[in-house]
């Protein structure tokens, strides 16, 4: 008889543990709190991934492609665990939906329920609720998805746009200490990608450190070097209006010693990653546990940064912090080999 | 070698000879103005030499002397991101006066650097804008604090010298606060405008003109009526008390 292994979550890592467990022959229970798969980047639409800009459909669109055509893959759409107990050395779980609510013993877990971005609404410094023109780049790459680039408070193409970096990261005052890892590389994603299209739109990229960590430093060089993206040391302290419908940025320019406050028509918030009201949750309900940065804990996040610490449930992605697609996928493989040897072990 | 001053001839001004002497601080031309050397004078010109400007030290011993404080023990945290003198009160009109930079000289104890900014370090208003913006929670707010207690400690003449004024002034202040309970503004401005040497300035055409109309409409009788607030015997006792902690404390710190 196949083993049975329950996948939750159905974005990158989810999807990928679910396809290789599939190709070993494995009867897969994928839960998906949305009515679609692909997670963050289907959800927010993103349309060309660092660190090559390849198409994010052919990542994305590729991996639900894979996960739908396989016939012992049982996506559960819109639906949840609401109930979890352990039974021996296997899982009893209740899969509810809107409709319907069904009880399953599986052999072994995989959590791969990613990350929520941070909502800059709650630093107030940055006036994210108060004006049109400023965003996020959660917001900027959909509206790039949507084919949109245009200024959301009248429809006019950016003439000078901001980036500011770690927003709801590395700051005590909103609780997150921990660097979001991929929120540099995305700015200057999506810096490359603004000037491709408005050649006239001047860039500015406000940094205290730039971390574009590994092959992702290429993107920072070409976006000084090919697109002239200019970069300006000093975290913004605070957004305000300006005169002509401008938002003004006012900030230290700690190489030049001495503050600034400088008009844009667009600027764009780095907001970082967090655990979301879902890692918690997942915690309690598997009885698996929290970390103090409000992330999933791995058992050793070296040795073994797949597994949880309860025998049997696997990690996957970013619910165990912040990280790219690539690493949420590998993560997504070692998982499924993991959770696959536990399952055979206990047959 | 003979060395000996020669005090009689007079000279050029100090690096003189330097053709690019704009560019040059004071500070770094080390030059005797007469100088004789076995009788051959070498005033001037001869012994003129501009020294290097490279920093050569971070005086760590200067750090843990801050962190030892209660106002400055967070120094080990601040990671120079500039929110700080980005919400400072101060900086727009002081732009010399940088919380972010100075901190970044206690961290590596350059006080070379520090002296350079006696005249401004202490201008903190303690409107704690920098605190509350800090990501770090450095409390940079009393990272001034620290930076005032060192700036005496270390620089006691030029304090002496540069902020000389701004203690008189300071004097008359708390003499009024506790002798009147009321804070005269006008007497204020007099008084620190004739002790700047500037009482002159004060028969000029704006301020004849307050005067005047100050005395027209009546103003200028009703603040000399004012009395003292009520009780106002035991709020004294209380803040001449703290005065007189709050030199104690610094004597201590000293
Ligand atoms: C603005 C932005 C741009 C980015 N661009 C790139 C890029 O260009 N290239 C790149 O490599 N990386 C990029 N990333 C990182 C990338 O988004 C993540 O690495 C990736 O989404 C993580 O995949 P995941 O499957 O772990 O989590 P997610 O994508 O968050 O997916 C988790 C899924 O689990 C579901 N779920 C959550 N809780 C439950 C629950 N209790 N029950 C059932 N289902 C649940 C969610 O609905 C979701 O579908 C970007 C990140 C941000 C913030
Ligand atoms: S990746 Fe960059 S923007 Fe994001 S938190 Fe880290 S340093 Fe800040
Ligand atoms: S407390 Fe002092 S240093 Fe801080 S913002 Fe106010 S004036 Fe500036
Ligand atoms: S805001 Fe805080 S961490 Fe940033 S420079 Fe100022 S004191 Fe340092």
């Amino acid at each position: 008889m196949a083993e049975n292994i329950l996948v939750i979550g159905g974005g990158p890592a989810g999807l990928n543990a679910a396809t290789m467990l599939s190709e070993l022959g494995v009867n897969v229970t994928l839960v998906e709190r949305d009515s679609f798969l692909g997670g963050n980047p289907k959800k927010f639409k993103y349309k060309f991934l660092f660190p090559d800009m390849q198409p994010a459909d052919n990542v994305i669109g590729e991996l639900i492609k894979k996960a739908e055509a396989a016939g012992n893959i049982k996506v559960n759409y819109s639906s949840e665990v609401s109930d979890f107990k352990e039974n021996g050395k296997k899982f009893d779980a209740t899969i509810k939906s809107a409709d319907k609510s069904e009880i399953k013993t599986f052999d072994s877990v995989i959590v791969a329920t990613g990350f929520e971005h941070f909502d800059p609404a709650r630093d107030a410094k940055y006036s994210y609720q108060l004006f049109d023109d400023v965003i996020d780049i959660k917001d900027l790459e959909r509206m790039m998805g949507e084919n949109n680039l245009l200024r959301p408070s009248n429809g006019k193409p950016p003439k000078k746009v901001a980036f500011i970096l770690c927003v709801g990261s590395r700051d005590r005052h909103v609780g997150n200490q921990y660097c979001s890892r991929v929120c540099c590389t995305v700015s200057v994603k999506q810096a490359i990608e603004l000037r491709e299209h408005f050649p006239d739109c001047e860039a500015y990229i406000f940094y205290m450190d730039i971390r574009t960590y590994g092959f992702f430093e290429d993107l920072y060089w070409k976006s000084m070097e090919e697109y002239d993206v200019q970069i300006v040391k000093g975290r913004v302290a605070e957004i305000t209006s300006g005169p002509d419908n401008t938002v003004v940025c006012k900030g230290e320019d700690t190489l030049l010693r001495g503050p600034f406050e400088i008009q844009f028509d667009m600027v764009v918030l780095a907001s970082g990653m967090e655990g979301g009201p879902q890692s918690p949750e997942i915690s309690k309900k598997l009885g698996i546990e929290l970390d103090e940065h409000g992330f999933l804990k791995p058992e050793n996040v070296t040795l073994s940064p797949f597994k949880s610490n309860k025998d049997g449930i696997f990690l996957a992605g970013a619910c165990t912090g912040p990280k790219a697609i690539s690493d949420s996928i590998t993560e997504g493989a070692a998982a499924a080999m993991n959770a696959y040897t536990y399952a055979v072990k206990n047959r | 070698m003979a060395l000996e001053k020669n005090e009689s001839r007079p000279v050029a001004e100090k690096g003189e000879h330097i053709i690019a002497r704009h560019l040059i601080d004071d500070d770094s031309i080390k030059e005797e103005k007469n100088l004789v050397i076995d009788g051959v004078d070498v005033s001037g010109r001869w012994n003129t030499f501009i020294l290097s400007r490279v920093d050569s030290e971070f005086d760590r011993s200067f750090f843990n002397e801050i962190k030892e404080t209660v106002v400055g023990s967070r120094i080990n945290r601040c990671w120079q991101c500039g929110m700080c003198t980005a919400s400072c009160t101060v900086t727009p009109l002081y732009r010399r006066f940088n919380p972010r930079a100075f901190i970044y000289m206690m961290q590596l104890g350059n006080l070379k650097e520090l002296k350079k900014y006696i005249d401004v370090a202490w201008r903190c208003v303690g409107c704690y804008k920098c605190s509350q913006r800090c990501p770090k929670q450095v409390n940079p707010a009393e990272m001034m604090e620290a930076l005032a207690l060192v700036v005496k400690k270390y620089f006691p003449e030029e304090v002496e010298t540069k902020l000389k004024l701004d203690e008189e002034v300071k004097k008359i202040y708390e003499d009024m606060i506790l002798g009147h309970g009321r804070l005269d503004l006008a007497k204020l401005h007099t008084s620190s405008m004739q002790k700047a040497g500037r009482a002159k300035e004060l028969l000029g055409r704006i301020e004849r003109d307050a005067i005047f109309k100050m005395a027209k409409d009546g103003r200028a009788f009703s603040i000399l009526k004012l009395g003292k607030p009520r009780g106002w015997g035991r709020s004294k006792d209380a803040i001449e008390n703290y005065l007189k902690n709050l030199k104690t404390i610094e004597r201590n710190t000293d």
